[in-house]
């Protein structure tokens, strides 16, 4: 593609982009939105980057950075690793398939009133929800991705002497990365997206408590600034995401 | 012989009691008031179907979220073929999905609800909006894929474009839209419930609510079970939809899950 072609349609996809921001500006401009209703995006965003130097705006956006990474970080660990043990174990997969065919489609955040009456009303029953959000993904991905690697790369690692259970974790895992990195990403945008609903839902801190204590408080600017936080952060993520599965995996065609 | 875990069914039934009987023996033994037994919940199910008005609760969630479905295929899947035969389109639409792809779509409910009332629209809104983005984005790929030459002869043959789209990209590209109505259902009915969780006003996320603020435990495990459940039958459902009209094709292993 050459390089003109490839900044015509940039400029052709930020188009309506900038005419949606240009619509929501010219309603609250041309007042035929009320203000309290729709605040315009001049208003919101300067008050979301008002709020990057407010320390306890932080410290909510800290709070749930903290219970996404870590229901991300069991995710991955428990979808990865159970993914690629089933694979390895034929008792291991009988068991998983069924379980993932009946669990993957029931809504998870039905669970969330079950996680707070077991794990209280703190970190851990959100952490909960998270994990068990993003784990699907991955472990799917990582299950998937494991099944098609091409067997004769372990064959040839057995004939050389290769234990099993080596062959499994120096093979089959980096042979099927490319998909396991698919799962990761998009168990990471869940995790995000959940994380903020469950605050939402039922808390006391974190950025989704601060769109609900906004929204009883019919403070319009402040439901907006939490909800672009948190779409700013999934967006920064995902792009970091991409780039480290272009680091890792050099010269391997780029999903979308 | 036919070996007994080939009998279609009968690994995901073996499942499902595992699960319950599993959840029966952890919550006997930590005994705590948070996780009645498996079979305290089961016997509230019944009790749940036959009071008219949480039945009716659970009917009008459902008529949303088929509204809000439909709603969104009808809109979505033209934007995806489209997309997926012009570059054009595709630069246009790309880079706005993109950007709207991490915003938690059930965290606008209590925005459209200032807007457009505590009603029925603001939630059908929600689950268009969660449902239409997955199938514009498989509506995309499978227009994408379809074999160029298949389109060369219909138009050598004298097919208009909106024909060509209408008779060829639809078909060639149904198994991959398919797909994308299947995670579109699941998130239909996540983003169902998770906006009745934070509006609060009727439908079955407010009875998981309700009952957990008046401490029935055995009625919100009840409730988890019917949710779980209209997740499986709905997922089942949709593969022998796609059986039937797609089933030409090779069932495409796919991730079934998204959140709202």
């Amino acid at each position: 593609m050459t390089w003109t072609r490839r900044a015509g349609e940039l400029a052709v996809g930020l188009l309506p982009i900038v005419l949606l921001l240009g619509l929501w500006q010219g309603l609250v401009f041309l007042k035929y939105a009320p203000p309290t209703l729709l605040p315009g995006p001049v208003t919101v965003f300067s008050r979301f980057f008002s709020l990057l130097g407010d320390p306890q705006f932080l410290q909510h956006g800290a709070t749930t950075s903290f219970r996404l990474f870590s229901g991300f970080a069991l995710a991955v660990a428990v979808g990865v690793g159970l993914g690629i043990l089933a694979v390895g174990n034929r008792v291991v997969a009988a068991i998983l398939r069924p379980l993932i065919r009946v669990l993957a489609p029931v809504p998870k955040i039905a669970l969330y009133p079950a996680f707070i009456l077991t794990l209280g009303f703190d970190h851990s029953s959100k952490i909960a929800l998270v994990f068990v959000d993003a784990v699907f993904p991955i472990l799917l991905a990582t299950y998937q991705g494991a099944l098609s690697v091409e067997p004769k790369l372990v064959w040839s690692a057995r004939a050389a002497g290769v234990s099993q259970t080596r062959a499994l974790f120096t093979i089959v895992l980096m042979a099927a990365l490319p998909s396991i990195l698919t799962g990761c990403r998009i168990g990471l945008v869940i995790a995000c997206i959940v994380v903020f609903l469950s605050e939402m839902i039922n808390s006391t801190d974190g950025l989704g408590y601060l769109l609900v204590r906004a929204a009883r408080n019919f403070q319009t600017v402040d439901m907006f600034v939490p909800i672009i936080s948190i779409s700013i952060l999934g967006l920064i993520l995902n792009a970091a995401f991409n780039a480290l599965r272009a680091r890792l995996l050099v010269g391997y065609p780029e999903d979308n | 012989m036919k070996r007994i875990a080939d009998i279609p069914g009968f690994p995901p039934l073996m499942a499902c009691i595992g699960l319950l009987v599993f959840w029966d023996l952890v919550a006997r033994y930590l005994a705590i008031s948070g996780l009645p037994p498996a079979w305290d919940a089961l016997k509230e199910v019944p009790v749940i179907l036959a009071d008219p008005e949480q039945l009716l609760n659970i009917l009008s969630s459902i008529r949303r979220m088929v509204i809000g479905f439909f709603a969104a295929l009808v809109f979505a899947i033209p934007v995806g073929l489209l997309m997926g035969r012009s570059r054009a389109v595709a630069a246009f639409f790309n880079p706005l999905l993109m950007t709207i792809y991490p915003v938690p779509k059930a965290a606008l409910m209590p925005i459209i609800m200032l807007w457009l009332g505590v009603g029925d629209v603001s939630k059908i809104l929600v689950i268009f909006l969660g449902v239409s983005l997955p199938v514009i984005y498989h509506s995309y790929q499978g227009a994408r894929a379809v074999e160029q030459k298949m389109l060369w002869s219909a138009a050598a043959m004298g097919m208009g474009a909106p024909a060509r789209l209408l008779r060829i990209v639809l078909p060639a590209a149904l198994p991959e839209i398919m797909v994308g109505c299947r995670t579109g259902l699941v998130l239909a009915l996540i983003t169902m419930v998770t906006s009745e969780m934070i509006a609060r006003q009727s439908g079955v996320g407010n009875i998981l609510f309700n009952s957990l603020d008046l401490a029935q435990y055995g009625l919100v495990y009840a409730t988890i079970l019917i949710i779980g459940v209209m997740g499986f039958v709905l997922d089942v459902l949709f593969e022998k939809l796609r059986e039937a009209v797609a089933g030409w094709a090779q069932p495409v292993h796919q991730i079934a899950v998204g959140s709202a």
